[in-house]
Formats: structure tokens, C-alpha cells, sequence
């Protein structure tokens, strides 16, 4: 092989891993009260805000880390974290595309996602948060013509207060869980998103996160309201540079589906695995939840290839009579890789169904598991639950575990689970082989197969950097 | 560690051999070095152990003088060994059809020479790292049962060993404790059979079974809880297998206030197979709990578990199947399945089928379910004449007929079934649909 072919070839491991070289405003590290203070003024947010991220910090302070999860990783020191980072170019707020930094964007057209392009070519409006401010959001016009609202959280704060004091922290309460109270007193930015009654959103919505800045952490909120029959769908994407250290990313996502209203969520999340022995990659620690109401419907799908650690379950509080709640989810770990990953479908309305598609893969000496909750709870009558866990693994010194946690207590609701783990068959690897086709190419193809059923779920774009992303991570894995 | 067993542990060490009095002062010191474990402990999430917030007292025999005929199976021959409260009764109790091959020693009636075997096998199964409430089992140890079963010894008959609850003035404690050794190539069946607690008096039951199996051994495992609603149970099965032994083990509950059962199958030689069935009914307000923990540690063996459950009136039923795969275990073929039942509106189930895996080459599957009957079965059956009342009969009947049916003891088989249809028929008159 030439030193081309192997320099390509490594180059390959982890394609978004540049370091964008940007000025940027950075907090030095460490958290009290003082720095939420700060974060709030100098985003310049009104008291209310302040009271409550304060309010959410005092409950995390008498938190503890949670240990159940299956993974394993140092103590997190939080007094090294910075906790806001803001590219510096941005201070004056770009008005438009041609404002942005020249070098944001060709960060960006490096991770196939050229804002210009997809404006015109794909037609997603995409808002993109760099380290932890919102940097462009694209289509802003057009979507304001069909009266939806996509704009940074902390532009929302300002221009929408109602809908965001009237919603923010409704679904995923300030103190919910460790991680969840210390994003609700440090967030940054995120998105907002309002769709306004019986509006269908004209294109896909889309957000970017990166993190860049070394030693800062990332907490983004994200609050999506599809008011009564209208209908949306978001996808969310993710990258880091790779660095030696961890990283933290703390996230909180929202989800308000009203009275016959969809959402779409989409995630496909890139964060840096750390190298092959283990080193650096980012801790994701996220929480995501959504709540249907009447007739409403949610639904996760989820690619999860990178991040060094991660801690996230997606979930789904069908409060209405007939919601619905979907989670699809890909997840694989290689190397030294821990995912702890799932989702849970807590049924209260009458005749609510949900669906779990999870397909876990574990290569190398990673670990990944899959764990859920599934609650049928006394008024859940006929309600409807089907699990399919399935995992696959690649080599002998990997993981692969599933925890579904089922709780009926509803005799007219039906919870039907199944999970299955096995290896690549030698004999589909053979019959490919036969066919000429290398044991890298081989895997791929299979493993794609048997993601299929996910992907199928992704929109088009997404999928197919879906089947890419798997290909890259899964490399050196085989043989 | 609270003291609501201190008068028993007290009790327990006087008049015991020296030999136990080490073994309870070991499972003393743990027991009052932990704390009882709270729903936020992963292992007693479903389950409180609030019942246990009260005084028992040492057992003594019992006021009520049972009759042979209650606690012996019709159709069973063969040795049996009858416990009231914890205390042999040698007068309900038959021993003299003990076949060639198979011994039978009392932990306090052994000499020199059985209390050195017992010494040498006694906990190999639990192991050190053991939970609570064996040591708190050790604790209180004060008898058990050491059964000895021969290499290359075929036993014909089962052995039935009854343990009766019996009322007395209070609340009072029981410790079983069971050690089956089965010798290379030998076979054998136990039925290991749990009654009483009708009058309405609480007891706790603390048993520990535990059944090594040595290469090539054969081993059919009943155990039975027919204990009543007063009846609190916390007990473990701990099994060990060595190379090529195979372990086929029922596990039959009704419901009381409180009953969690722990079962652990470990490999520990090549080839091993363990099935391992169940069934668990409550009722009521009854309370049950299964656990079981499959721990593949070496490469090529099977296991297949599979446990059904009816849940009727406010009753709470648990269970938590594990199977865990370790490193190195290649060629594993393991799958669990369990299935629910629930009959009623305040009924609740509450199920995790885990996964551990940690070697790739292996098949696992598991599958849970919660429902309730099927409507179009039933249909099918009103169609055909059949009552509503009769057709749930039938179909819970059904229900857990399957697994009943692959209980390999005859007389067990013909004993159970018209019982249990007796308690899904609470009106007599169904019974004789079913049975």
C-alpha cells in the first residue's frame, strides 16, 4: 500500500475531527451561581430565566451522579468544564449567510453540510450550533411565512417569551435527573421550534451541533411545540474534534406534540469515540423526552456512532387517548466505545401504541446496551406495545446487553418483547465472500441489512450518511 | 441491620453442633454488618420488604398435629422427609424405602465423618460473595438436609422433602436450609414441597437450597411453594454444574404476602444443560417474586427457561429472568421466555428478560409478554357453547398446562393439575371442565 493510501486510510477514522481554528469568547472553568449569572446577562435574558436556571442549579447541587447505567469511566471533575464558549466573530450576530465567518462555514462544507447547497439543493432550513451559540439559521423567510417559528432558544426567550416560559422545563422538569438539572441552569442556546395549529412545515428542520473549543462542555435545550394537527420533522446532527481529553456534552431536548399533532425526530450523532486505545472522545449524557397528547404522535429515530460514553434514552409520554410513540434506533460501539442506550413508552391515555425498533452492534472491546421501559399504567386500556431488541456482534472481546424493564398494570394492554443476540453468520459471510467481495465489504453490507428496518425510518439525506457513518466506524473491525 | 430476627439468631446457636455454631457466627457478623435492601436497590425494585418489619420469634413445632395424609403426594412413593417449623418429624416422615445409592444426613444428626462431607460442600454453591439473606440463612442455620446421592446411582423413586408451616403463639421464623449432592453420573429427582400458613399467622421462611452436580449427572428439581397467604418466603436455588450434567428444575408459586425466590444456575463444566421452568399464580393480594440468574462462565453448554404467570385480583407478580453470558463462553445457546397473564384491572406485572453478553459467538434470544386472555379464544369457545366463566378456566388452564406438562414425574404431574384447576374454578362446578 502506498503512503498515500495509508495516510487516506487513517484520515479516515474519524472525518469530522478538525479543529477549527476561531476565536471565540471562553468562560474559564468552573460552576457556582456566579457563572449562571453571568450566562443569563450576558445573553442578556430576562429574570425569570435567571430564577429558574438558579433554581435548577440548587437542585442539582443535591443530586448525585447516577451509577446504574452500564458503563464505566472516571469520575467527571464539573469545576473543569467551561461552560459557555462562543465563537468570537459572532458577537455582533450575523444577519444573514454572508455575515457568518468565512472559516465557520468551511468547517461546515467540510462536514458535508455547505448551509449554501443545502439551501438551495435539499431545502433544509438547518440551525447550527457551534460549541454553545447558535451561529445561522437558515430559511428563516420562508418558514416565516407558514408562521413556524426556528430560531436559536435564546432568540425565543425574547421574541416568543410566552411560549417558551409556558413550556420550557414542562416536559423534562429542571431537576429530572442529574444531568438534566445542570443543562437547566447552564444551557446555552439550542433550537426553538413552534408550528403553528393544522400547519404541515413546509421543509425539514434541522440543527448542527460541534463542539470546538477544548475544555468547554456543551449543554444544549432544545423545545419543539407542534401545536394542534400540524406536523414536522427535525433532524439533529453531531460532531466533535478529537482531542485527548473527554469532553461533556449534557443535553435536554423537549417535545410537545398537542391534540393530533406529529413530530419526527431524527438524530444522527457523530461525537468523537476517542481513538482506538480509549483515549478522549466525548461523554454524551442526554435527555430527551417527548409528550403526546390526543391522537398525537412521536417519534424518535436515532443513529448513535460516536461519542466515547453514552447515556441516553429517548422517550415518549403518550398522556392522550390513541397517541402514538415510535423509537428506532442503530447503535453501534466500537473500540473502547459504552453505550447505555434505549428508550421508554410511558402509556397513560386509552388505546395508545408504541413501537421499539433497537439494533445494537458491538465491535472491537466495546460495550452496548440497550434498556428500556415500557409502563402500562392503570388507564392505558388497550393499549399496545412492541419491542424488538436485536444485537449483533463483531468480535470476541465486545458487549452486548439488554435491560427492558416491563411494567403492566392494565390487563387489557398488551406488551409484546423480544431480543435476540448473535454474531455475523460465517455462512452470510461466506456466500458474500464467494462473491467477491472483501470481509470489510461483507460486514458492512450485512450490518447495513440488518439496520435496514431503521433506516428505512431516516430521511433520505440522513440515511444515507447513516449507512456511510456505520462503514467508517466499523472499520479495522473485521479480520 | 434492624432486629427483628434477633431472637431467633440467639436461639439458633444454642444446642447446635460446634461445627454449624462457626457457620452462624460468619452469617451473623454479615447480616448485622448490612442493611435491609429499599426499592431504590436494583434487586428489590418491585419488591418491599416491609412485611419483615415486625418480630418473629424462634419456631418450635407447632401446635397443630398434621396428618401424613396432608403433606404426602398420593401416587408418590418413595422416601419422605417431613419438617414442621423447621423440625424433622420423624412420625410423618418415611424413610425406609431410601434406595441403595443415596444417603440422607441431618446437619444436626450427622457424625464425625457425614459433618466433614457436609463441611466440604456446604456453601460451594452460594459462594463467599453471598447476598444477605444468606447470611442471614447461615445465621440462623440451626438443621438441614444433606442428601448424598452416589457416582453412578440411579434413584427411581423421587425424594420428597416437606417443609410445614405450622401456627404457633407469634410471628415466627423458619430456616431451611437443603444440600443435594449428585455424583458423577448419577441421577436422581428431589421435590422439594412448601405448605402451611392457612390459619392466617404471619411466618418467614428463609431457605437456601443448593444442588451441585457433578460430570454427567442427572438431577430433576421441584420445588413446590403451596405455603398460603401468611406465609412470607425469601428463598434461593443455587446450582452448580459441572461438565456434561444436566439440570431440569420446576419451579411452582402460589401467591402470600411476600415470596421472592432466587434462582441461580452456574456452569462450571462444558456441555452442562439446564432447563428451567416455572409457574407463579397469585391472587388476591399476594405478592410474588422470581428472580433467576443463568450464569454461562464456560463455552458450549445450553440452558432454556421459560415461566409463565397468571396475576388475578390486586395481586403483584415479578420477574426478573438474567442471562449472562461471560467472556470466553463460545457456543452458548441460551433463550428465556416468559409470559403474563393478567385477569384483572388492579392486577400488575412487573418483567425484565436481561441480556449479558459477552462472547460473540453465541445464540440468545429472550421474549416477554403481558395480556390478557384472548378474546377471540374465547369467542371461539362461547360459540361453542362453553360459558364465559368456563372458557377463562379453560384457557388459564391451558395457559400454564403447557408448562405443567413438561414436569417428567408422573405422580407430581397427576397431583398438581386438578389442583391447580381447583383454584382457577372457584366455583366447584368448573373444576371438572379442566381436571
Amino acid at each position: 500500500m502506498s503512503q498515500e493510501h495509508i495516510d487516506q486510510a487513517i484520515s479516515r477514522e474519524y472525518s469530522a475531527g478538525f479543529i477549527s481554528a476561531i476565536e471565540s469568547d471562553t468562560l474559564p472553568p468552573g460552576l457556582d451561581e456566579e457563572v449562571i449569572c453571568w450566562i443569563s446577562h450576558k445573553k442578556g435574558e430576562p429574570d425569570w430565566l435567571l430564577q429558574w436556571r438558579l433554581e435548577a442549579y440548587r437542585g442539582f447541587r443535591q443530586m448525585e451522579e447516577p451509577t446504574w447505567a452500564h458503563v464505566h469511566y472516571p469520575p467527571i471533575d464539573l469545576e473543569a468544564v467551561s461552560y459557555y464558549s462562543s465563537p468570537r466573530s459572532m458577537k455582533d450576530g450575523p444577519k444573514s449567510l454572508d455575515e457568518v465567518d468565512p472559516e465557520l462555514l468551511a468547517t461546515y462544507a467540510k462536514l458535508g453540510i455547505p448551509l449554501h447547497e443545502q439551501e438551495v439543493l435539499a431545502g433544509v432550513a438547518v440551525d447550527a450550533v457551534f460549541d454553545s451559540v447558535s451561529v445561522a439559521t437558515t430559511f428563516r423567510g420562508k418558514l416565516a411565512e407558514a408562521g413556524v417559528i426556528f430560531c436559536p432558544i435564546s432568540e425565543a426567550v425574547h421574541s416568543h417569551p410566552e411560549l417558551v416560559r409556558k413550556y420550557l422545563g414542562t416536559v423534562v422538569p429542571r431537576k429530572d435527573n442529574y444531568y438534566a438539572a445542570l443543562n437547566s441552569a447552564v444551557f446555552s442556546d439550542g433550537s426553538f421550534v413552534y408550528i403553528p395549529k393544522g400547519v404541515r412545515c413546509p421543509m425539514e428542520l434541522s440543527t448542527y451541533f460541534r463542539i470546538n473549543e477544548a475544555k468547554t462542555g456543551q449543554f444544549e435545550r432544545t423545545l419543539i411545540i407542534a401545536d394542534e394537527g400540524s406536523h414536522v420533522s427535525y433532524l439533529e446532527g453531531c460532531t466533535a474534534p478529537m482531542r485527548d481529553e473527554n469532553q461533556l456534552h449534557a443535553a435536554v431536548v423537549e417535545l410537545v406534540a398537542l391534540d393530533g399533532a406529529q413530530i419526527k425526530y431524527s438524530t444522527v450523532q457523530n461525537w468523537y469515540p476517542g481513538d482506538a486505545q480509549g483515549r478522549g472522545g466525548i461523554y454524551n449524557f442526554v435527555t430527551k423526552r417527548g409528550v403526546a397528547h390526543r391522537d398525537a404522535k412521536i417519534s424518535w429515530t436515532q443513529v448513535e456512532t460516536g461519542s466515547a460514553v453514552t447515556w441516553k434514552y429517548p422517550s415518549c409520554i403518550l398522556r392522550g387517548d390513541n397517541s402514538v410513540g415510535e423509537f428506532y434506533s442503530v447503535a453501534l460501539t466500537n473500540n473502547f466505545q459504552q453505550a447505555d442506550t434505549g428508550t421508554k413508552m410511558i402509556h397513560l391515555g386509552k388505546n395508545t401504541r408504541s413501537t421499539i425498533i433497537s439494533k445494537g452492534i458491538s465491535a472491537g472491546a466495546s460495550s452496548n446496551a440497550y434498556r428500556g421501559l415500557v409502563r402500562m399504567s392503570p388507564k392505558a386500556a388497550g393499549a399496545r406495545n412492541y419491542t424488538q431488541c436485536d444485537s449483533l456482534l463483531i468480535g470476541d472481546r465486545c458487549a452486548a446487553h439488554t435491560f427492558p424493564y416491563i411494567e403492566s398494570r392494565n390487563p387489557s394492554a398488551v406488551v409484546e418483547h423480544e431480543a435476540t443476540t448473535s454474531k455475523v453468520s460465517e455462512d452470510q459471510l461466506y456466500l458474500c465472500q464467494q462473491r467477491g467481495l472483501d470481509a470489510e465489504k461483507a460486514v458492512s453490507m450485512i450490518v447495513n441489512g440488518f439496520c435496514k428496518e431503521v433506516f428505512k425510518e431516516l430521511p433520505m439525506e440522513f440515511a444515507v450518511e447513516a449507512g456511510k457513518l456505520l462503514e467508517v466506524s466499523l472499520e479495522g473491525s473485521v479480520g | 441491620m434492624s432486629d427483628f430476627m434477633q431472637q431467633v439468631l440467639d436461639s439458633a446457636a444454642t444446642g447446635s453442633p460446634p461445627w454449624l455454631q462457626d457457620w452462624q457466627r460468619a452469617g451473623r457478623q454479615r447480616w448485622q454488618a448490612s442493611t435491609l435492601p429499599g426499592r431504590k436497590t436494583e434487586q428489590w425494585k418491585y419488591t418491599s420488604l416491609q412485611g419483615l418489619q415486625q418480630r418473629f420469634v424462634a419456631a418450635n413445632s407447632g401446635d397443630v398435629e398434621l396428618s401424613a395424609a396432608g403433606v404426602a403426594l398420593p401416587q408418590l412413593g418413595g422416601p419422605r422427609l417431613v419438617f414442621v417449623n423447621g423440625f424433622y418429624s420423624p412420625a410423618q416422615s418415611s424413610l425406609e424405602s431410601l434406595p441403595p445409592g443415596a444417603s440422607l444426613v441431618r446437619f444436626s444428626d450427622a457424625d464425625d465423618q457425614q459433618a466433614k462431607r457436609i463441611r466440604a460442600h456446604l456453601g460451594l454453591a452460594t459462594g463467599r460473595d453471598e447476598p444477605l439473606f444468606t447470611a442471614l440463612n447461615e445465621a440462623a442455620m440451626s438443621d438441614g438436609v444433606f442428601l448424598d446421592i452416589a457416582p453412578g446411582a440411579s434413584l427411581a423413586e423421587p425424594i420428597h422433602v416437606v417443609w410445614v408451616s405450622a401456627n404457633q403463639g407469634e410471628a415466627f421464623s423458619v430456616t431451611q436450609r437443603l444440600l443435594v449432592l449428585c455424583g458423577e453420573s448419577s441421577s436422581a429427582s428431589v421435590i422439594e414441597h412448601f405448605a402451611g400458613g392457612a390459619g392466617g399467622q404471619r411466618s418467614f421462611t428463609n431457605g437456601v437450597t443448593e444442588l451441585l452436580l457433578q460430570a454427567g449427572a442427572t438431577l430433576c428439581h421441584y420445588r413446590l411453594h403451596l405455603e398460603q397467604e401468611a406465609a412470607l418466603h425469601i428463598g434461593r436455588v443455587q446450582a452448580r454444574l459441572a461438565t456434561g450434567a444436566t439440570l431440569n428444575s420446576f419451579h411452582l408459586a402460589l401467591g402470600s404476602e411476600l415470596k421472592r425466590i432466587d434462582l441461580v444456575v452456574d456452569y462450571c463444566g462444558e456441555g452442562a444443560h439446564c432447563e428451567l421452568n416455572g409457574v407463579y399464580l397469585p391472587r388476591g393480594t399476594e405478592h410474588v417474586d422470581y428472580h433467576t440468574c443463568i450464569e454461562h462462565r464456560v463455552p458450549n453448554c445450553t440452558s432454556s427457561e421459560t415461566f409463565r404467570g397468571i396475576v388475578g385480583d390486586s395481586a403483584t407478580a415479578v420477574f426478573n429472568g438474567r442471562i449472562h453470558i461471560h467472556r470466553d463462553a463460545q457456543k452458548t445457546r441460551a433463550q428465556l421466555n416468559n409470559r403474563n397473564l393478567l385477569t384483572s384491572t388492579q392486577a400488575e406485572v412487573n418483567t425484565k428478560p436481561e441480556l449479558e453478553i459477552y462472547a460473540d459467538d453465541v445464540q440468545c434470544a429472550h421474549g416477554a409478554t403481558v395480556a390478557q386472555l384472548d378474546e377471540l379464544a374465547l369467542h371461539y369457545l362461547r360459540s361453542r357453547g362453553v360459558s364465559r366463566a368456563a372458557g377463562e378456566v379453560m384457557l388459564s388452564f391451558g395457559f400454564i398446562n403447557e408448562v405443567i406438562e413438561s414436569i417428567r414425574c408422573e405422580a407430581l404431574r397427576d397431583y398438581l393439575q386438578p389442583m391447580l384447576a381447583a383454584r382457577f374454578a372457584r366455583d366447584p362446578a368448573l373444576v371438572g371442565q379442566v381436571a
